[in-house]
C-alpha cells in the first residue's frame, strides 16, 4: 500500500469518488453472492419457507440500501452531536427485553414490536463505534495517558455486560473487537493495550500450568521493557499473577451448575443436538465441496440438518460445499478487499472522528467475518456471530448497510468539502 | 505538517492490513486442508455415508398419588417416521405408504407438512403402528428408503380414578404452538403438557431428549455408530407426587357418577387436596397418544363440558352456604347479638315484594344459631337490612372470595363479590335496591364463587381462620440429585375474628349436621364430629344447585369437604348425603 498524500487539488477528488464506487461495487457483489447462496440453500425447502427466506432477505437489503442512501443527506455534525443520546437510547433498548415480553432465557436478545423482531444488540454495534470514536477524537484528550482511555473502555464494557447476561458471549466479544483496533488507530500506546488485555489473558491461561507459565514470562519481559517505574511494574505483575492463581481456586469452589452456567456462555444454544455435532456437519459439507464445489443448489450436506442456522450463521458452509475452494477463496478475497479499502479510506480522513468511525466499521466487519468463518470450519467454538452481507437476518442486514452508509456519507462529505475549498 | 493530516502513522495502518491478511491466510490454509487435502475423506462421508441423527424421546416423569400409587405412567408404542430427503416425493412412494397406514394420500401429505422439520430430519407420519405393518416395512427396507420406525413413550393411566381435568392432557407441538416455545428446545411433533397438572408441572415432568448418531448408506441402511460422536441418552422427566389419595378419589368419583358436579376434600390445615372431582369427566386414556379428531370433537362439543374443570373454573351462586358470611360479619361487628331474634312466617315483605323463606309455613322464632341450623332466609333478610352491603362484601373478601386461590392449576376463575361500587356500575347508582342485598345475603344474585374458593372457605372455618393455598402438587423427585423437593405453599392467618365467634359458628355448623332440625342431617356420621352447611342455589338454567360445605375432625387435622351437585335440587337432600358418605369413608378407612 502506497501512502496517499493529501494534496488539495483536483487530482485527489477523482480517486476519492472512486473509492466510494469501489465500496458500493464490493458490497453489491457480496450481497448478490449472499442472495444466490440463500436462494440455493432454501430452494429445496417447502415453498412457504423459501419465499419467506429469500423474499425477506431481499426486502431487508432494499430497506438497508435506502437507509444507507438516506444517510448521505445527514450532516455528520448532527450524528456527531447526538452520539451520546443515541448511546443512552441504545442501552435502553438493550435492557428493555428484560422487562417486557416473554421473560425466558434466550429471548432477551429480541425486542418484539408486533410482527417485527429486533435485535437491539446489532444496532448497538454502530452506536458503540460512534461513541468510542467521539471520545477518542476529543481535542483535550491526551491519548498517551492511561486514564483518558477509561471512558472508552466503559463505553464498550457496559453493553458488553448486558449482552453477556442474555447470555451471548460471541456477540458481546464484538465490542472488544471494536475497542482495540480503535485504540490502536487512535495512537494508544501498545503497552496500555497490553495492560487492558492482560487480566483476561491471565484468567484464560490460568487453567493450564504451561500456558500460564509462558504468559507470566511474557508479562515479565514486557514490564521490563516498558520503562515504567519498578513499583508500578511490580503491582501490575503481582495483580495479574494473583488473578491467574486465584482463578482455578475460585472455579473449583463453584457448584457444578454454576460452572455449567459459565461454560454455556461459550456455547449458547448454538448446538442443541450435542456439542460439536454442528461443526462436524459443517466440516463435512465444506470438505466435500472440494476445489470446484458441487454446483449451485446441488449441495446435499449443508442444506438443512439445522434449518435456521444454515441461513444465519452457517451460510459459509453452503458456499464451501457448493462453490468449493475457489468459491470460498473468491468470497474471502472480496471480504479482504473490502476491509483493506475501508482501512485506506479511514487512513485518508483528515478528521479524527471520521477516521475512527470508518476504522471502527472495518474492525466490526472483519471481526464478524473472521470469527464466523473460523467457527464454520472448526477453528473456533460456535458463537452467534453472523457473516456480514451474506447471512440471513433483518437486524444484521440493516446494521451492515447502515455501517457502509455511514462510511459513504463521511467519505463523500470530505470530497465535498474539498470541492468547496477549491473554489 | 503533512504527517499531521493523518491521524495515524503509516506503520500502524500497515500493521492492521497485514494482520487482516494474516488472519484470512490462516482461514484459507484451514479451508485448503479441508477441501483439497482431506477432500476425498469428506466427500466419502458426504456421498456414501450420511449421518443420521435419531432422536430418542424421553419418557415423561411418572405421576404418583400421595402414597406412591401410580396415577400416570408411560408405555411405549411404535411410531412411523419418514426422512423426506431419502423418501423422495414420488406419488408411488406416497401411495404405498398411505396404503400401509390405511389413510388417504392427502392425509399423509398433510401430516408430513404439519410435522415438517427439514429435509433430513424424521417426520412423524403414523402412531401406534402394529406389528404386521412393522414387518411389511422391514421387508421393504430397500425399496422404500427413508422410512423408519421408532419406539416412543406415551402416557398411560392405570389408576381406577379418572382425575381427568385435574391431570389435563398432552398435545402435539405444531408449528403454531412452537412459535412461542421454541426457546425451550421443543420441536414440532413433541408432546407438551397442555392442560391441568401436565401443563402446570411441565417443567418437572418433561424429559430431555437423547440422540443416536448413526451412519447410514445411500439405501438408508444403518452401517454403525459414528466414530467421533457418542450417543446421548435420553433423560426421563422427574417424578411428581400429588396430594391426591387415589383410592379416596376413585370413591368420590363414583359418588357423582351420572351427575354433574364437584367434590373437593382437602386438609384444612395446609391445603393439600385429597380429592378433586369434576363431573362429567372422561377417561384420561383417551388422551394417551394422539387424540383421534372424532373423539376430540365429541369431547369438545359435548354440551355438558366434560373437558372443563368445574372445581376451579366453574362459577356458581353459593346459596345458603354463604349465610355464614353474614353471620360472621354480624357477630364481629356487633350488628346484632346472639340473642337477637326474628319471627319467620315463611316470607318477608320488602315494599310490595315478598321474599320467601324456603319453608313456606315459616320457622317461627329464630335467633342467629337456629337461623343457621334451619337455614332460615327471613332471619337473614332482616339481618342484612341492618348491615351495610360493603361491610358484608369486605368480610367475604376477607375470606378471599373474588380472588384466585392460587391453586396449582393453569386456569382458575375468580367469581365476583358485589359491593356498592359493583352494583352501582352494573345497575346505575339508583338502579338497585335493598332487594339486591336480600338476594345476596342468601347467596343468590350477582354473587359468584368457585367450588375451590368454597373449599378454602370451609377450611378457614374448620381451622378457625387459616387461609390455605389449595394445592395438588406434594413433592417431586429430582433425578439429577436423587432428592425429593416438597412444594411450599402459602398459608395466611385471618386473625380477625374473636375465638368466641369462631366457636359460635362452628357450634352452629355442628348442629346443622347433628341437631334434629339441622338441614344436613344426612351428612351425620356416628362417633365423628362433622360440621356443615347446606345450600340450594337457584339458577335460571334449571333446577337449583345442591351445595354442601363442611368439615370433619380427625385425629390429626380437620378435613374440609365441598360437594356441589349441579341442578341437583335441595342441598340437604342431594349434596349432604354424598358428604356423609365421604365422611364415613374418612372415618372407616382414613386418608393416607
Amino acid at each position: 500500500m502506497k501512502r496517499i498524500k493529501f494534496n488539495p487539488g483536483q487530482a485527489t477528488i477523482a480517486p476519492l469518488w472512486n473509492t466510494n464506487y469501489m465500496l458500493i461495487g464490493l458490497v453489491g457483489l457480496l450481497s448478490i453472492v449472499g442472495l444466490i447462496t440463500l436462494f440455493s440453500a432454501s430452494v429445496h425447502l417447502e415453498l412457504p419457507f423459501f419465499k419467506k427466506v429469500v423474499g425477506r432477505q431481499l426486502l431487508w437489503m432494499l430497506v438497508g440500501a435506502s437507509l444507507a442512501i438516506s444517510l448521505q443527506f445527514f450532516q455528520k455534525k448532527i450524528i456527531y452531536d447526538s452520539v451520546y443520546i443515541l448511546y443512552a437510547a441504545g442501552l435502553f433498548f438493550l435492557i428493555l427485553p428484560y422487562f417486557i415480553g416473554p421473560s425466558t432465557a434466550g429471548t432477551a436478545r429480541w425486542l418484539i414490536l408486533g410482527p417485527l423482531h429486533f435485535q437491539p444488540s446489532e444496532f448497538m454495534k454502530i452506536i458503540v463505534i460512534l461513541a468510542i470514536s467521539k471520545h477518542l477524537s476529543r481535542r483535550d484528550l491526551s491519548i498517551s495517558e492511561f486514564q483518558s482511555l477509561l471512558p472508552a473502555i466503559a463505553l464498550a464494557l457496559i453493553p458488553m455486560a448486558i449482552i453477556l447476561k442474555q447470555p451471548d458471549l460471541g456477540t458481546s466479544m464484538i465490542y472488544f473487537g471494536i475497542l482495540f483496533p480503535l485504540f490502536f488507530w487512535a495512537g494508544v500506546r501498545l503497552f496500555h493495550i497490553f495492560l487492558i488485555l492482560a487480566p483476561f489473558i491471565s484468567i484464560v491461561t490460568a487453567f493450564n500450568f504451561y500456558t500460564f507459565f509462558i504468559w507470566v514470562v511474557i508479562i515479565v519481559v514486557v514490564l521490563y521493557f516498558s520503562k515504567i517505574n519498578l513499583v508500578t511494574a511490580l503491582i501490575i505483575g503481582l495483580l495479574n499473577l494473583s488473578l491467574g492463581l486465584a482463578t482455578p481456586v475460585l472455579w473449583n469452589r463453584l457448584e457444578p451448575y454454576q460452572q455449567n452456567r459459565i461454560l454455556t456462555l461459550f456455547n449458547v444454544g448454538a448446538d442443541p443436538q450435542g456439542a460439536g455435532y454442528q461443526v462436524i456437519q459443517s466440516q463435512i459439507a465444506i470438505g466435500s465441496g472440494g476445489l470446484f464445489g458441487k454446483g449451485l443448489g446441488k449441495g446435499t450436506q449443508t442444506h438443512l440438518k439445522f434449518l435456521p442456522e444454515q441461513h444465519n450463521d452457517f451460510i459459509f458452509s453452503v458456499i464451501g460445499e457448493e462453490y468449493g475452494f475457489i468459491g470460498v477463496g473468491i468470497v474471502l478475497a472480496l471480504f479482504l478487499l473490502l476491509i483493506i479499502l475501508l482501512i485506506s479510506i479511514a487512513f485518508r480522513q483528515r478528521d479524527r472522528f471520521n477516521s475512527l468511525v470508518i476504522l471502527g466499521v472495518a474492525s466490526a466487519l472483519f471481526f464478524h467475518i473472521a470469527i464466523n468463518v473460523a467457527m464454520t470450519i472448526g477453528l473456533m467454538p460456535v458463537t452467534g456471530l453472523p457473516l456480514p452481507l451474506l447471512s440471513y437476518g433483518g437486524s444484521f442486514v440493516l446494521t451492515c448497510y447502515g455501517m457502509i452508509g455511514i462510511v459513504l456519507s463521511i467519505n463523500s462529505e470530505r470530497s465535498q468539502t474539498k470541492v468547496e475549498l477549491r473554489k | 505538517m503533512v504527517s499531521s493530516q493523518n491521524i495515524v502513522s503509516i506503520g500502524r495502518k500497515k500493521i492492521l492490513i497485514y494482520f487482516c491478511i494474516f488472519i484470512v491466510l490462516i482461514l484459507l490454509i484451514k479451508l485448503y486442508q479441508l477441501q483439497i487435502i482431506r477432500y476425498s475423506q469428506f466427500a466419502g462421508f458426504a456421498e456414501a455415508n450420511r449421518v443420521r441423527v435419531i432422536p430418542i424421546e424421553a419418557p415423561r416423569g411418572i405421576i404418583y398419588d400421595r402414597s406412591g400409587e401410580i396415577i400416570a405412567e408411560n408405555i411405549f408404542q411404535y411410531n412411523l417416521n419418514i426422512i423426506p430427503y431419502e423418501f423422495g416425493a414420488s406419488d408411488s412412494g406416497y401411495s404405498w405408504l398411505a396404503n400401509l397406514l390405511r389413510i388417504s394420500q392427502g392425509e399423509l401429505k398433510l401430516r408430513v407438512q404439519k410435522n415438517w422439520r427439514g429435509r433430513f430430519l424424521p417426520v412423524k407420519v403414523g402412531e401406534d403402528i402394529d406389528f404386521e405393518t412393522l414387518s411389511v416395512i422391514e421387508e421393504h427396507r430397500l425399496d422404500m428408503p427413508g422410512v423408519l420406525y421408532s419406539l416412543e413413550p406415551i402416557r398411560s393411566f392405570p389408576s381406577p380414578a379418572n382425575l381427568a381435568q385435574v391431570l389435563g392432557y398432552l398435545r402435539e407441538v405444531d408449528r403454531e404452538v412452537l412459535k412461542n416455545i421454541r426457546h425451550f428446545g421443543y420441536r414440532t411433533g413433541d408432546l407438551i403438557g397442555w392442560k391441568g397438572i401436565e401443563r402446570q408441572y411441565e417443567y418437572i415432568l418433561r424429559g430431555t431428549r437423547g440422540y443416536d448418531y448413526l451412519q447410514v448408506d445411500v439405501f438408508g441402511r444403518e452401517v454403525g455408530a459414528l466414530d467421533n460422536k457418542k450417543d446421548i441418552l435420553p433423560k426421563p422427566g422427574n417424578d411428581l407426587y400429588l396430594t391426591i389419595d387415589l383410592e379416596f378419589q376413585a370413591y368420590a368419583e363414583s359418588l357423582l357418577d351420572g351427575k354433574s358436579g364437584v367434590i373437593i376434600a382437602l386438609n384444612a390445615d395446609n391445603g393439600e387436596i385429597y380429592s378433586m372431582v369434576s363431573k362429567p369427566d372422561y377417561s384420561p386414556n383417551l388422551f394417551s397418544g394422539i387424540v383421534e379428531s372424532k373423539v376430540w370433537a365429541e369431547l369438545r362439543d359435548n354440551p355438558d363440558l366434560p373437558l372443563y374443570n368445574r372445581a376451579t373454573m366453574g362459577t356458581y351462586p353459593p346459596g345458603s352456604t354463604f349465610k355464614i358470611n353474614a353471620a360472621m360479619t354480624a357477630l364481629q361487628n356487633h350488628t346484632v347479638d346472639e340473642d337477637w331474634s326474628v319471627h319467620c312466617s315463611g316470607s318477608y315483605r320488602l315494599g310490595r315484594r315478598p321474599f320467601k323463606c324456603w319453608k313456606e309455613t315459616g320457622h317461627g322464632k329464630m335467633n342467629l344459631h337456629s337461623a343457621i341450623v334451619n337455614s332460615c332466609n327471613v332471619f337473614f333478610y332482616q339481618l342484612i337490612r341492618k348491615m351495610d352491603i360493603d361491610l358484608w362484601a369486605e368480610n367475604a373478601r376477607r375470606f378471599r372470595f373474588g380472588e384466585k386461590t392460587q391453586i396449582d392449576l393453569p386456569i382458575e376463575s375468580v367469581g365476583s363479590v358485589p359491593d356498592r361500587k359493583f352494583l352501582d356500575s352494573k345497575y346505575g347508582v339508583n338502579g338497585w335496591t335493598e332487594g339486591n342485598k336480600l338476594n345476596l345475603v342468601i347467596g343468590q344474585g350477582d354473587l359468584l364463587v368457585t367450588p375451590i374458593q368454597m373449599a378454602r372457605f370451609a377450611a378457614a372455618l374448620a381451622s378457625k381462620g387459616k387461609i390455605v393455598q389449595p394445592h395438588l402438587g406434594l413433592k417431586y423427585f429430582n433425578k439429577d440429585n436423587n432428592q425429593f423437593t416438597t412444594f411450599t405453599t402459602k398459608t395466611d392467618s385471618l386473625g380477625y375474628y374473636s375465638p368466641e365467634n369462631w366457636a359460635f359458628v362452628q357450634n352452629a355448623m355442628y348442629d346443622v349436621v347433628n341437631f334434629y332440625q339441622g338441614t344436613a342431617k344426612s351428612a351425620r356420621v356416628k362417633d365423628m364430629r362433622v360440621y356443615g352447611k347446606t345450600g340450594t342455589a337457584e339458577n335460571p338454567r334449571g333446577d337449583a344447585h345442591a351445595w354442601f360445605i363442611g368439615f370433619c375432625e380427625t385425629e390429626v387435622h380437620p378435613i374440609a369437604v365441598v360437594v356441589l351437585v349441579e341442578h341437583g335440587g335441595s342441598g340437604g337432600t342431594f349434596a349432604a348425603p354424598i358428604a356423609g358418605k365421604l365422611f364415613t369413608y374418612i372415618k372407616e378407612k382414613g386418608l393416607k
